[in-house]
């Protein structure tokens, strides 16, 4: 099961729609396969800090940052591809 | 109108940081005297007292630009200063981070040397420092 964690803050309209496009594509894989949890930077600080998230938005797959800053559609698809093996 | 005097002394600072900030384009005066001097407006103070807080608050003056250029822009909103804020109190978490482990590593040192009689070539914070610094050149 491979978890991806989405950071960003509440209300950050270009994060809306892209988290959007990117979601869909890791729930397309199945949610017995893929979870998504979308992290508010502010409530979660500490742990943001903790994986080196510097800015926002970002991604982190399986408790590592990944992707410093959202990736496109084909970049994330090939990413959980690869770890899904 | 203020001078440049009137105006430092309203905003707290010297005259030498509004002539910084003007170097740096964060504030021009509103006009000059026939003679040369610099004069500023009631705006300039808010301008000028906006920027110490920015400061303050660990905004870099590049980031103060950006902010300021927000605050003028009838395209940007209230949102897109929220996110500056949050970044940069992201980067500012970090640094917490970094300078706890800085002050942690000096405790150590300060742990290790138990003899503040020896001489400064027996030193173990030195001998410390030094080793470490030989590990990082290897």
């Amino acid at each position: 099961m491979i978890k991806v964690e989405v950071f960003s803050s509440p209300g950050c309209g270009k994060c809306m729609q892209a988290k959007a496009v990117l979601k869909a594509i890791a729930e397309e894989l199945g949610q017995d396969k893929v979870t998504w949890r979308d992290v508010n930077i502010l409530e979660e600080m500490d742990y943001a800090v903790d994986l080196g998230v510097m800015s926002t938005p970002a991604m982190a797959i399986d408790g590592e940052l990944v992707f410093s800053s959202l990736p496109s559609s084909a970049k994330l698809r090939s990413e959980l591809d690869r770890r899904l093996g | 109108m203020y001078t440049i005097g009137k105006l430092a002394q309203h905003a707290e600072v010297t005259t030498d940081t509004v002539r910084y900030y003007e170097k740096e384009g964060l504030l021009t005066p509103v006009s000059k005297t026939d003679a040369g001097y610099r004069l500023y407006d009631g705006d300039s103070v808010r301008r000028l007292r906006f920027i110490r807080q920015a400061q303050q608050c660990g905004f870099s003056l590049t980031e103060i630009r950006e902010l300021l250029a927000l605050k003028n822009s009838d395209a940007s909103c209230c949102r897109d200063v929220r996110s500056v804020a949050v970044e940069k109190k992201l980067q500012l978490e970090h640094k917490i981070r970094a300078l706890q482990l800085m002050s942690r590593a000096l405790t150590e040192l300060v742990t290790i040397c138990n003899d503040e009689s020896k001489p400064l070539d027996e030193c173990p914070i030195l001998a410390a420092l030094e080793s470490s610094m030989a590990r990082k050149m290897k």
